[in-house]
């Protein structure tokens, strides 16, 4: 398909090898534990951090092959990226995700949370051994950025004008800061120009934004069925996202359910309405595509590649998924 | 606090420490021990701090102590943990921490070339030691919080309201993120992967042994096969031995010190984990109880080794023996079932081999002021 040939070979074996690295003795926390790397996820990160490293290590000069310290990467991005999953899954009590039940729902949230720590230790003895302490600054930060992005989302802002700043700087800590430092980290493992690693992470940064923009959209706009879990997810879970934002200017009756975080009987239905009622939707759209266009900026300015081709194709498919 | 008064799920959830403390070490003597740790304290400088400044100041910190401000009333086990950090400082010694501190003091100055380091020592400890051993504690905190997180499908309406334990969860897994994120960075920034990788795969032991101590913490389970003392051993070593451990070793790392120094301070570290462990199990059986309630996790030492000398049938028939009209155990009658037999001398003598075993590595350290202590630590730990 569009990603070139050895990215897929690449891909194929990326997960078996996650598998490996998740060494466990006992069966049930083992199978715990690699019950998300079954391949069906979308690898969105794994697919980026590979492309990102044949771009960037073709732009220096080199052939296209994967170091192995980038492969590492690819794996490290999609194992904390699973590690947050698990534990979200417990604090916002989902029982579904990918079309199936959660860890927690057929384990118990015990176990749910043991297994989101293993994971994330297997991640950080992959990423020692990679043996670059700047990559392991880079991707700890990313850790923390996971953690505070979360407790963002425990408040909400008084102020609406804060509200949207406030938005955007958690989509940035919950989603953009994994994919955006594990670019940078990649970068730095084959350059030691700073103005290299500010591409990688910019592009990370802007396609992970618009990603997540397009997520939030998404669950206004798409069927149970379609995503694998329920929609309006987010309204029901108290959050306030892009299209909610955006709608308070057209329904001021928007802010109070804001700041009830939708508590009120009736409150979840009446906001949706209100949402697909207005242009939230497609300011939200628009504001993706200004991130995209941002991001494709960035990339344009490394060399020619069919890696750096493959991740404008990306960059334009983050805004025409369905999901 | 009686077993009896707190929920089943906040019982589940944290019998497998057996006990209400959150120690490292009980109190076998107090006022001994208590000096033991001050004097030890002041051979490091100064007292290790429950958690690092920076973490204190934090919004997100004052965020959760806003929170879980909400769970009083409730019957979340946070609500313990946290009431064990503020209250109940005579116990909370952070002696994970305190031990890799001395260890660093006792290894000396790194003869690695001085530019490598690069760091002026303190109290005879590097900066980057120091922030170890707070990065230990770290982990070793967020696991006590994880610990803590109660299975809603196990709920009934004796656990109080279903949202105060979905809260109480929430706080849990978010307290615990919070602290081992802070260990990562703080990790990240020791400049040293070998490091990084050690302690993270203490990380993964951690869990490894928690999650064995779940399952073994089953009455069911005793009924079997279940645990013998070498798997003991083992599971123990990973849930409680393994961080402080490896962290005497990456202390010894981060100075540069030799393979066999490393050796010998995870030695001494292991050991004295094991017997840490072998002592806290043993308080039930050798204090002098009278009047006062029982409770002690089948999992401990001496009913372990009991169980493994008195055989399968006997164990389930004592079982069955102590159970009252309402199909309770009866922990006093229990107890002295376990005492009638070798059970707790058999724990008694291990603990005392793993005490002699941390002396000996410690002792391999040139004499010194912080090698006393830790000796000191080593013999407390063999004293009932």
């Amino acid at each position: 398909c569009w990603i070139p040939h050895y990215t897929n070979k690449d891909l194929q074996s990326l997960f078996d090898d996650i598998r490996k690295e998740l060494f466990v003795t006992k069966e049930e926390l083992k199978s715990l534990c690699d019950y998300y790397f079954d391949g069906k996820g979308k690898a969105i990160r794994p697919i980026i951090v590979i492309l990102m490293a044949r771009a960037l290590n073709i732009h220096s000069n080199r052939a296209g092959d994967l170091l192995p310290g980038q492969r590492a990467l690819a794996m490290i991005s999609e194992m904390i990226h699973t590690a947050s999953l698990v534990h979200d899954d417990v604090i916002d009590g989902s029982d579904k995700r990918r079309g199936k039940r959660t860890i927690n729902d057929m384990w118990g949230e015990r176990k749910a949370i043991l297994a989101g720590d293993l994971i994330l230790s297997a991640a950080s003895v992959l990423l020692a051994r990679i043996g670059n302490n700047a990559v392991v600054k880079v991707m700890s930060q990313v850790i923390e950025d996971l953690v505070r992005g979360e407790f963002m989302q425990l408040g909400s802002k008084e102020n609406e004008n804060e509200r949207f700043k406030h938005y955007l700087e958690k989509t940035f800590k919950k989603t953009a800061s994994l994919i955006a430092n594990s670019c940078k980290a990649v970068s730095i493992l084959v350059t030691s120009d700073p103005e290299v690693h500010e591409i990688a992470y910019q592009y990370g940064k802007n396609v992970g934004i618009a990603f997540q923009l397009v997520d939030d959209v998404l669950d206004f706009t798409s069927g149970a069925s379609h995503l694998g879990k329920p929609t309006a997810a987010d309204l029901k879970l108290g959050l306030a996202t892009g299209p909610v934002l955006f709608a308070c200017q057209q329904f001021p009756e928007l802010h109070a359910m804001i700041i009830r975080r939708f508590s009120s009987k009736g409150d979840v239905d009446r906001a949706w309405q209100y949402v697909l009622q207005s242009d939230g939707v497609q300011q939200t759209n628009y504001l993706a595509q200004r991130y995209c266009q941002e991001a494709i900026r960035q990339i344009n300015r490394l060399r020619p590649s069919a890696e750096r081709d493959a991740l404008i194709r990306l960059t334009e498919m983050v805004l025409t998924r369905d999901k | 606090m009686l077993p009896a008064t707190w929920s089943r799920l906040s019982h589940r959830a944290l019998s497998c420490r057996g006990q209400r403390t959150l120690s490292l070490f009980s109190s076998s003597g107090p006022s001994d021990w208590t000096k033991v740790v001050s004097d030890a304290e002041k051979i490091v400088g100064y007292p290790t701090s429950f958690m690092s400044l920076r973490c204190l100041l934090s919004d997100e910190f004052s965020n959760v102590a806003m929170h879980v401000r909400k769970l009083v009333g409730t019957r979340h086990p946070l609500l313990n943990t946290a009431r064990g950090f503020v209250y109940d400082s005579k116990n909370n010694l952070q002696m994970r921490g305190l031990i890799v501190l001395l260890l660093s003091k006792a290894a000396g100055p790194s003869h690695a070339a001085s530019d490598l380091l690069g760091q002026d020592m303190v109290s005879g400890i590097y900066p980057s030691q120091r922030n170890l051993a707070e990065i230990t504690e770290l982990i070793h905190t967020a696991f006590l919080v994880h610990r803590g997180i109660v299975n809603l499908n196990e709920w009934t309406d004796s656990d109080g309201p279903l949202k105060d334990m979905q809260f109480g969860n929430k706080m849990a897994v978010l307290s615990g993120d919070f602290l081992l994120a802070n260990a990562c960075t703080g990790l990240a920034q020791l400049d040293n992967t070998k490091v990084v990788e050690l302690i993270s795969s203490a990380i993964g032991d951690l869990v490894e042994g928690i999650y064995h101590e779940n399952s073994n913490n089953t009455e069911e389970n005793s009924l079997t096969d279940g645990v013998n003392v070498a798997t003991w051993e083992d599971q123990t070593f990973l849930s409680h031995g393994a961080l402080l451990a490896k962290s005497c070793q990456g202390a010894m790392e981060l100075a540069k010190h030799d393979k066999e120094c490393q050796r010998l301070a995870y030695k001494y570290g292991r050991h004295i984990s094991l017997g840490h462990k072998l002592n806290s199990d043993l308080q039930p059986f050798v204090k002098s109880s009278i009047g006062e309630p029982v409770s002690f996790s089948l999992s401990t030492a001496p009913v372990v080794f009991h169980r493994q000398i008195v055989g399968r049938e006997r164990w389930n028939q004592q079982l069955q023996e102590v159970k009252t009209q309402r199909n309770q155990l009866d922990y006093s009658k229990l107890l002295a079932a376990v005492k009638s037999e070798k059970g707790v001398s058999s724990a008694v003598d291990l603990c005392c081999y793993h005490g002699n075993k941390a002396l000996e590595a410690i002792q391999a350290f040139p004499s010194s002021e912080a090698r006393s202590a830790l000796e000191n630590i080593a013999s407390a730990i063999t004293k009932f």
